[in-house]
């Protein structure tokens, strides 16, 4: 009995020590299992889905592009573009495509010689793209040829990178009126698939 | 942002005061039109102008030099048959920057906007004419102040004080084109349909886009996209006598419609 007694003073210690030791554990296994957890996720979203390779190539990422057709609409066009490392350098790949135009035989909306000088993606999920002036400078825009400029870029970036939800265009690094005196740059866009063909 | 701070509760106390005087008077609020109260004055805004020329056409016409030409011939049109008095944004080859166009307008206290553009297009077979009024790419906080003001347009116009600081000005004039929407989109509707019937061109229809002239107006305000110079074929159409004149009647014959229709 008093052994069991000394035996039973102890056990509560022991227990406790015992319940100590599993929380830790479970909050290492927490904490490394949801950094773990995080990493992967980010991992999946760069990794294409047709991609079956293949040891030596890097991975790449399939962009969706939007182009003027004969219709006047604006036209999807897949493109492989390379994969990472973040969301925002995708981005700057999938416009630089934009603007290097159709495979297809589809017409950029965007002027040839126009660089994007850096995408910024902010948590709100609001892109910030800016230009270099050429955007602005190499054409003569009418209405609808700037509302195709417009929104082939924030449909490109919404459509294809998730947290983007809006885009506010620069151009050299600045705000601006409008590309060409007709379409409101000083606020935010939300995509308009309206102009692209079903 | 001094300033802004300062205004901020007056800003609150003019948004309370003009949902008081909403819900205390819903019927006579409601039911006096803004454009009815004194349409004396209607504003026409050539598109483009100076370094800035618009839209190019492949014979070298250029945007600005059509916009100018059909809005003289539309305001000789209005004074001719109407008692308006009609303000061009600009009657020469200048640059005026877009601000300084709705400034003008609201300056004069315009009863109606009506900007004139040729459309432009990178793919060459584009063609036809269509007519915009305003789509805000409002957010969330926008969307939820702009349905508070909505149905009290007149009270809020009546409420800008135009000595009081930029900041607060800026935010009530990017919504003062919210309270005519409708009326906007009517007018719109009407000019469309005269376009159509007389340009001969294909009809693009009424289309709404976030165009920067369109936000700062507070009246009805319209964007006549008349056929493209971007197209080798319209393109000498615009550059003719002929067709600019058809295009300033159309114009002329679809607010005529929307100042019958609103009385
Ligand atoms: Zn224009």
């Amino acid at each position: 009995m008093a052994t069991n007694k000394k035996g039973g003073i102890s056990k509560p210690a022991l227990i406790l020590g015992g319940l100590t030791l599993v929380l830790l554990v479970l909050v290492i296994i927490f904490f490394t299992g949801g950094g773990g957890e995080k990493v992967k996720r980010f991992v999946d979203s760069n990794v294409p889905k047709t991609a079956e390779t293949a040891g030596a190539k890097a991975l790449t990422k399939t962009v969706t592009l939007f182009f003027i057709a004969d219709d006047d609409l604006l036209h999807k066009e897949t493109r492989e573009i390379t994969a990472g490392p973040t969301e925002a350098d995708e981005a700057e790949r999938a416009l630089t495509e934009l603007i290097r135009g159709s495979e297809e035989g589809l017409i950029s909306p965007l002027p040839p010689g126009t660089k994007v000088r850096q995408v910024f993606i902010a948590r709100d999920g609001l892109a910030t793209v800016d230009f270099s002036r050429d955007i602005a400078d190499s054409f003569s825009y009418g209405s609808t040829s700037e509302l195709a400029a417009v929104y082939s870029v924030v449909n490109t970036l919404v459509f294809n990178f998730k947290p983007v939800k809006k885009v506010v265009l620069l151009v050299e690094g600045a705000e601006r009126e409008t590309l060409g005196g007709h379409v409101d740059l000083s606020r935010a866009f939300f995509p308009d698939y309206s102009l692209v063909a079903r | 942002m001094q300033i802004f701070r300062i205004k901020r509760p007056a800003l609150i106390a003019a948004v309370l005061a003009i949902a008081a005087v909403g819900l205390a008077f819903p019927g006579p609020v409601a039911a006096a039109p803004a454009q009815d109260q004194a349409l004396r004055t209607v504003v026409i805004d050539p598109g483009h102008g100076g370094l800035e020329s618009g839209a190019k056409g492949k014979f070298g016409n250029l945007e600005k030099d059509i916009t100018l030409a059909v809005s003289l011939k539309l305001k000789a049109l209005i004074e001719k048959d109407m008692g308006f008095e009609v303000v061009l944004t600009r009657d020469r080859d200048v640059d005026v920057s877009i601000e300084n166009r709705s400034a003008i307008a609201n300056n004069r206290k315009a009863g109606l906007f009506i900007s004139i553009h040729a459309n432009g297009s990178v793919q060459r077979k584009a063609g036809g004419s269509e007519t915009f009024f305003l789509s805000l790419n409002a957010t969330d906080e926008e969307t939820r102040r702009l349905a508070y003001l909505e149905n009290n347009s007149s009270a809020l116009q009546s409420r800008i004080d135009p000595s009081s600081d930029s900041d607060l000005m800026m935010i009530l004039w990017d919504m003062a084109q919210n309270a005519y929407i409708k009326q906007s989109s009517r007018l719109a509707e009407l000019v469309q349909a005269e376009l159509d019937a007389m340009l001969g061109t294909r009809n693009r229809g009424i289309k709404q886009a976030p165009f920067k002239i369109l936000t700062g107006v507070a009246c009805p305000a319209i964007l006549v996209e008349a056929a493209f110079i971007s197209n080798p074929d319209e393109e000498q159409k615009l550059a003719s006598d002929a067709f600019q004149t058809k295009v300033a009647e159309a114009i002329f014959r679809g607010l005529a419609l929307f100042l019958k229709r609103g009385e």
